[in-house]
């Protein structure tokens, strides 16, 4: 963590995926998560994959060098299907993976599309049974008559093989696209939160789940606003929150009703009327919402800026961190070429001192909360040598750029940071570039 | 204090707006509000492209983005019913985005076709199409030609475009509403001018329209179809017709652009 008074510097340490600048549209990461001790590291992509990172467990002699990541387990999870009902196509990307915290040897997570969760236990196997008295080696059955003794099957080492497997589907529960999943502290439920549905399931029970925030209005003429994210309280099993393409969240607790239409607390800041335009409300569209570890605040995210929210006051946020003011005057055009819609996530560091989000021009923002710092750095192939030290970007708004800085209108909107995760133990982060994941680390002295 | 003869009595900008006043007064274009526009698209003009991003905006009248935002608006909500998925968040915050516009339109004052406030189209065919149709005989026979392409401004094209009256008002949506609420989208861009829209749907045989395979809540006479064909009601698996409520769309669409060929043909003849 940041020494106090020091200011703490960021290594370029991995980056995964394709080199070239041709992306293939399903290498497109979606989704990146890690487990509840940082060893796992799940990204999602387009394409309906998961890739799953280890981090091995050498080089602890070596303080400076943390591990690296390498590939664990890799497969398929959601298909491509079709709605014939509907004539609509099913995308297979995998729009949130979710870890279970870990209660055998087993890892467990849910990973979903925009219609099915999907619960895949990841298991390892390094021995298999050797000596069947039936079978050969190869799978052949012998013949009985040559079987003159019995023996005792072994369990011999053999190469660690890593399996996923499908436990749970959990489908046809969500009319609309699925945002997000979040799995409650009981460790038994968890929430799939879609446009204007948010339901509630048993990790056991698979045909079943019990609807507890309806939006839709009865006449869809009416439909102004829709759920844009949602997510459990990380300790009060009651309590979970919902974002609004409106700029509100509301935070209900699940033993005053069974249907949660109702919220107990509602989080909207009112509007400053200065800067009202037509894009006000696109931008006020809250993209991610995220508990702070110690489950005292959460923290939004909308087109421009991250807010920090005391749970106990609902009139403001108490922490306003301005992401990328300088599009505040381009709008406009960002509105023209639909970026104006992109769906920016944030997160929070293991102690909740430092939160996270991303920006264009693969620019990703970090905000200390406790020094009132904050910094620009960029994930790029040409800071990616081992450990160098990322250097702070700077973009400039207007009059006169300095060296280094980088004029607004130069900035590549095509390059986004939507997706970035912060080890939860550890200053170890994972960005995700439109194809790439890159890993850094804090440079220890 | 005196002024030395070097000064003129007006600054720099000022006196250009002045300027530009005075010869469209010659040219019999008293439109205050359309200099305002010609100044500050001459002033965005000369700031120039630059690259990645379109010049700023901040110089753009009020009016000039309303009408810009709008046209995008309807441009992106188009681009659905050509087939391409919206999410239903994108929906709802464009169609947000058009009431809002529509809102500040209506407060404007600008209910009726003859507004020339609306008239500050990007078009610049639409101050030509405006010159023309000031002849007073141009009502009379653009109903006239315009009726016996009746069937395309039928009126799914106008329920099209979304009124902020229409939630309270199911069962008979005033055709005046549904016109104005038309007119201010069509004059938009730049189709048309202060035609008597009126007159234009009075004599419409929908006869045709009623047994097809629109929605229901349609043929109710609903005037908030967008959101029935933009985000249908999902959970009714079995909705008649509503598979081909995207079909029926882009028939409104070609409609749409029927008639903008129409207007043209008048324009020149």
């Amino acid at each position: 963590m940041a020494g106090p008074g020091g200011d703490m510097q960021w290594c370029f340490s991995q980056v995964k995926g394709a080199i070239d600048d041709d992306v293939a549209e399903a290498d497109i990461i979606s989704t990146v998560e890690f487990n509840q001790t940082g060893e796992l590291l799940a990204t999602g992509d387009k394409g309906g994959r998961v890739v799953i990172f280890q981090q091995e467990v050498e080089n602890k002699n070596q303080p400076q060098f943390r591990s690296e990541y390498n590939v664990y387990s890799t497969f398929q999870s959601h298909e491509p299907e079709f709605d014939y009902l509907k004539s609509l196509e099913i995308e297979e990307k995998i729009n949130k993976i979710r870890w279970l915290p870990q209660k055998n040897a087993a890892q467990f997570l849910l990973s979903t599309n925009d219609k099915t969760i999907k619960l895949w236990k990841i298991s390892e196997r390094d021995r298999r049974p050797e000596g069947y008295n039936l079978k050969e080696e190869d799978g052949r059955y012998k013949d009985p008559n040559t079987i003159t003794s019995l023996r005792v099957p072994v369990l011999m080492p053999m190469d660690l093989m890593v399996e996923a497997s499908p436990r749970r589907v959990f489908a046809n529960a969500h009319t609309y696209h699925i945002n997000s999943v979040s799995v409650n502290s009981d460790n038994e439920t968890y929430l799939s939160a879609d446009d204007l549905r948010i339901n509630l399931w048993h990790l056991e029970i698979t045909d079943r789940s019990f609807n507890i925030v309806d939006i839709k209005p009865a006449n869809m003429e009416e439909l102004t606003e829709v759920i844009t994210a949602a997510e459990f309280h990380p300790h009060q099993c009651n309590t979970f929150v919902y974002s609004s393409s409106k700029g509100t969240i509301r935070l209900c607790d699940m033993r005053a009703a069974a249907l949660c239409d109702k919220h107990s607390k509602l989080f909207e800041e009112p509007e400053d009327p200065s800067n009202r335009s037509f894009f006000s409300e696109i931008i006020s569209s809250i993209s991610d919402v995220k508990f702070s570890h110690n489950g005292r605040y959460m923290m939004t995210r909308d087109y421009l800026s991250v807010k920090i929210w005391d749970l106990s006051m609902e009139s403001r946020p108490v922490e306003t961190y301005q992401v990328h003011e300088y599009l505040r005057s381009k709008l406009c055009s960002l509105y023209e070429n639909d970026c104006i819609f992109d769906k920016f996530e944030c997160c929070w560091n293991g102690n909740d001192s430092v939160v996270m989000t991303g920006s264009y021009n693969n620019f990703f923002r970090m905000f200390d909360r406790g020094h009132r710092r904050d910094v620009t750095l960029e994930a790029s192939r040409e800071n990616s040598k081992p450990m160098q030290v990322l250097k702070p970007r700077k973009v400039c708004a207007g009059g006169k750029r300095k060296k280094d800085e980088i004029s607004v209108d130069s900035l590549d909107f095509n390059k986004k940071i939507l997706h970035t995760a912060w080890h939860p133990q550890d200053n170890i982060i994972a960005v995700a570039t439109t194809n790439n994941l890159y890993i850094f680390q804090d440079k220890v002295n | 204090m005196t002024l030395s003869k070097d000064t003129s009595m007006l600054g720099r900008g000022v006196k250009r707006k002045w300027s530009c006043l005075e010869e469209l007064e010659a040219e019999g274009l008293p439109d205050a509000a359309e200099e305002k526009q010609q100044s500050a698209s001459d002033e965005s003009a000369e700031s120039g492209d630059e690259a990645g991003l379109l010049p700023p905006r901040s110089d753009m009248s009020h009016l000039q983005q309303r009408q810009l935002v709008l046209g995008l608006c309807l441009e992106k909500l188009q681009r659905y019913q050509a087939g391409m998925e919206l999410s239903l968040r994108r929906s709802v915050l464009l169609i947000n985005t058009l009431r809002q516009i529509q809102e500040e339109m209506r407060s404007d004052g600008v209910g009726t076709c003859t507004s020339d406030v609306l008239l500050n189209g990007v078009h610049p065919d639409s101050c030509l199409l405006r010159d023309d149709f000031r002849e007073e005989d141009m009502p009379v026979t653009c109903p006239g030609c315009a009726e016996g392409d009746a069937e395309s401004l039928s009126p799914p094209l106008s329920p099209e475009f979304p009124s902020p009256e229409a939630a309270g008002d199911q069962q008979k949506p005033p055709p005046a509403a549904t016109v104005s609420t038309f007119s201010d989208a069509v004059n938009a861009m730049g189709y048309l001018s202060d035609l008597a829209l009126d007159d234009i749907f009075e004599d419409i045989d929908t006869s045709m329209y009623e047994t097809s395979d629109l929605p229901s809540a349609w043929s109710a006479g609903s005037l908030w179809p967008v959101s029935v064909s933009l985000w249908p009601d999902e959970d009714v698996k079995m909705r008649p017709g509503s598979h081909s409520s995207a079909g029926s769309l882009q028939s409104c669409l070609t409609d749409l652009n029927e008639l903008d060929h129409i207007m043209e043909i008048l324009v020149k003849s």
